[in-house]
C-alpha cells in the first residue's frame, strides 16, 4: 500500500502494520479510558498471548486461537462475577492470573520438548517476518474499529458518559457494550503478533492519555488519540529499523515520552492549577 | 379515575435486584393518572429509588404487571424509557470529564432517535429550547465536569425534558441545589404538571413543593405503606405520621 513512498518491502510492511494496529488500538484507547476497562483489556491482552502460545503448542492458527481466548475473557467476566459471587475487579484478577500461567506453561514445555519455540515475538512483537495477509488483516481490523465508532457514536459516547444514564434515555447498553468488547478482543488479536503481549496495553491506553491532556471534548479525543499514535508509531518503526533497534519497544518508550510531554505542556492542567 | 387515564398502572409488583435473595419491592401496587404530581416519602432503604427504577423498566420485576405509557415494561424496558425522564440521585462529575453541556442534553434524545441514526435538525433545536427552559442556555459549550453541582444537577434535569417526557422520575432533584434553584425547579414542575406531565418525586425536603394537589406514596421495607391525596403543606405531615405507624406496629 505504501509502496510509492517506501521501497523497501520490510521497511514498508512494518510501517504499514504499525500504522494501522496503531490507530485501531488508539481509537479503542479513548473507550478504554473513558469507560474505565483498563483492566478488562489488560486482562484480554494476555488471554489473547495465552491463545496464541496454545496455537502454537497444538500446531492451530495463533491469530484465530488469541481472537477465541481474548473474545471468551471479555464474555466470562460478567457471568464469573455473578456465579462466584465476586466483585468484577477479582474475576479480571483470577483470569488474568490464569491467563499468564496458561501462556508460561506452553511456552516451557515447548522449550522443554526441544521444539525451538522462542517465545520473544509474542512478548515483545516482531515487525519484521509480515506476510502481506497480515498487513491486510491489520488494515481490516482498523477499518472496523473506525466503523464501530462512527456507525454507534451516540450509543457509545452515551455508554462513555455514564452507564446508568444511558440505560434511562433508552439505549441498549448491553449488546453495544459487549459489541465494543468483541471489538476490542479481535483487535487485540490480531495486533499482539506485532505488538507483541506485554506492551499492547500502551497502545490501548496511552494515546487516550496523551489526548486527555489536549481535549475538551470526546469527539476530538477520537481524532487526536489515533493521529498521536500513529505519527510515533510511524517513527518508532522507521528509527528502529534505520538503527536495528527493537520496533515495538522503542515506540513504547516513545509514546511514554510523548505523554510526560503532554502531561507538563497540558493547557487543561495549568487551568487547574490556576484554580487551585 | 377511568384506566385510559391512568399513565402508570402497577399491580403487585415484586422486584429483585440481580442475584438477591429475596426481593426488593413487594407487592407494589400503585395508579397514576396524567398529570399527576407524586411526592413519595419514607426512611433511607425503604425502596423509593427502587420503585422510580421498576417504573422506569431498568430492574427485572419477578411478578406482577406494570403498564407505563400504555406499555409493559416487562415487555420493553427501552420503549418505556425513550418516554419516561429519570433525574437519578447524587450524580458528581469528574473535571476531566469532555462533554459539553450541550452533548450532555443531547443525549436525553438518543433513545428516541434511534440505532444508527444522527441527530437532526429538530433534535438540536429542542436542546436549545430546554437549555432557554431552564436558563443554562449560556453554559452550553462549557464542559460539563467545570460546572457547579446546582448547574450539573439543572444540566441533567434538561437532558431529562429534551425528550418531552410523558412521565417525569425526579430522585432527590434538590439534593444540589440552593434555595434560589430549587425555588426555580419548582416553578418549573409545577408549569410541567399543569401542562399534563406527570412528575414523582423522591424527596426528604417537603417545605416547598408547587402548588397544586399533590399524592403522597409513604414506602416502608419495600412495600407502600400509605398513598393518598392531600395538600403541599400537609405532605411532611402525613409521612411523619406513617413512619411513627410503621415504627409502632
Amino acid at each position: 500500500m505504501l509502496e510509492f513512498i517506501i521501497q523497501n518491502n520490510i521497511v514498508c510492511h512494518a510501517v504499514e502494520a504499525m500504522l494501522f494496529a496503531s490507530v485501531a488500538c488508539a481509537i479503542l484507547s479513548v473507550i478504554i479510558t473513558q469507560v474505565q476497562i483498563s483492566s478488562i483489556g489488560f486482562t484480554m491482552a494476555h488471554a489473547a498471548f495465552a491463545g496464541a502460545a496454545l496455537g502454537m503448542f497444538l500446531s492451530l492458527n495463533p491469530t484465530v486461537c488469541s481472537i477465541v481466548a481474548g473474545v471468551s475473557v471479555a464474555f466470562l467476566i460478567g457471568p464469573l462475577s455473578d456465579k462466584a459471587r465476586l466483585s468484577p475487579d477479582t474475576s479480571l484478577g483470577l483470569l488474568f492470573g490464569i491467563c499468564m500461567a496458561v501462556a508460561i506453561f506452553f511456552i516451557a514445555y515447548m522449550q522443554t520438548l526441544g521444539q525451538g519455540f522462542s517465545a520473544m515475538g509474542l512478548l515483545f512483537g516482531d515487525v519484521i517476518s509480515l506476510y502481506r495477509e497480515e498487513v491486510y488483516l491489520l488494515a481490516a481490523i482498523c477499518i472496523v474499529a473506525i466503523a464501530f465508532i462512527v456507525v454507534l457514536y451516540k450509543e457509545i459516547t452515551a455508554i462513555i458518559f455514564d452507564k446508568r444514564i444511558a440505560e434511562s434515555v433508552g439505549i441498549r447498553v448491553k449488546p453495544v457494550y459487549y459489541a465494543m468488547l468483541f471489538v476490542i478482543a479481535l483487535t487485540v488479536a490480531l495486533c499482539l503478533p506485532i505488538i507483541g503481549g506485554l506492551l499492547l496495553y500502551v497502545w490501548l491506553v496511552t494515546p487516550a492519555a496523551i489526548a486527555l491532556q489536549f481535549c475538551n471534548r470526546l469527539s476530538a479525543m477520537f481524532v487526536v488519540a489515533p493521529t498521536v499514535a500513529a505519527v510515533i508509531s510511524i517513527s518508532g518503526a522507521l528509527v528502529g529499523l534505520e538503527y536495528s533497534l527493537p520496533v515495538a519497544p522503542l515506540t513504547a518508550v516513545l509514546f511514554a515520552v510523548v505523554f510526560i510531554a503532554g502531561v507538563l505542556l497540558s493547557p487543561r492542567r495549568r487551568i487547574t492549577f490556576r484554580k487551585i | 379515575m377511568a384506566p385510559s387515564d391512568l399513565i402508570i398502572r402497577l399491580e403487585n409488583v415484586y422486584t429483585a435486584y440481580e442475584g438477591a435473595d429475596r426481593p426488593t419491592l413487594t407487592d407494589i401496587s400503585l395508579s397514576v393518572g396524567k398529570g399527576e404530581f407524586v411526592v413519595i416519602g419514607g426512611p433511607n432503604g425503604a425502596g423509593k429509588t427502587t420503585l422510580l427504577e421498576t417504573i422506569n423498566g431498568t430492574l427485572p420485576i419477578t411478578h406482577g404487571k406494570a403498564i407505563v405509557c400504555g406499555q409493559d415494561v416487562r415487555g420493553d424496558g427501552v420503549q418505556v424509557r425513550c418516554r419516561v425522564g429519570y433525574l437519578l440521585q447524587n450524580f458528581a462529575f469528574d473535571p476531566l470529564t469532555p462533554f459539553t453541556v450541550e452533548e450532555v442534553v443531547l443525549m436525553g434524545r438518543y433513545g428516541t432517535i434511534g440505532l444508527f441514526r444522527k441527530p437532526g435538525k429538530e433534535d438540536y433545536e429542542a436542546v436549545q429550547k430546554t437549555l432557554q427552559l431552564l436558563g443554562i442556555e449560556d453554559l452550553a459549550t462549557r464542559p460539563i465536569g467545570q460546572l457547579s453541582g446546582g448547574q450539573q444537577q439543572k444540566v441533567l434535569m434538561a437532558q431529562n425534558l429534551a425528550r418531552n417526557p410523558e412521565v417525569l422520575l425526579l430522585d432527590e432533584p434538590f439534593s444540589n441545589l440552593d434555595m434560589f434553584a430549587r425555588e426555580e425547579i419548582n416553578r418549573l414542575l409545577a408549569r410541567l404538571v399543569r401542562s399534563g406531565i406527570t412528575v414523582l418525586i423522591v424527596s426528604h425536603a417537603f417545605d416547598d413543593l408547587p402548588d397544586g394537589p399533590v399524592r403522597v406514596v409513604v414506602m416502608q421495607e419495600g412495600t407502600i405503606v400509605v398513598s393518598r391525596e392531600c395538600s403541599p403543606g400537609e405532605v411532611e405531615q402525613v409521612v411523619r405520621s406513617a413512619g411513627k405507624g410503621a415504627s409502632h406496629a
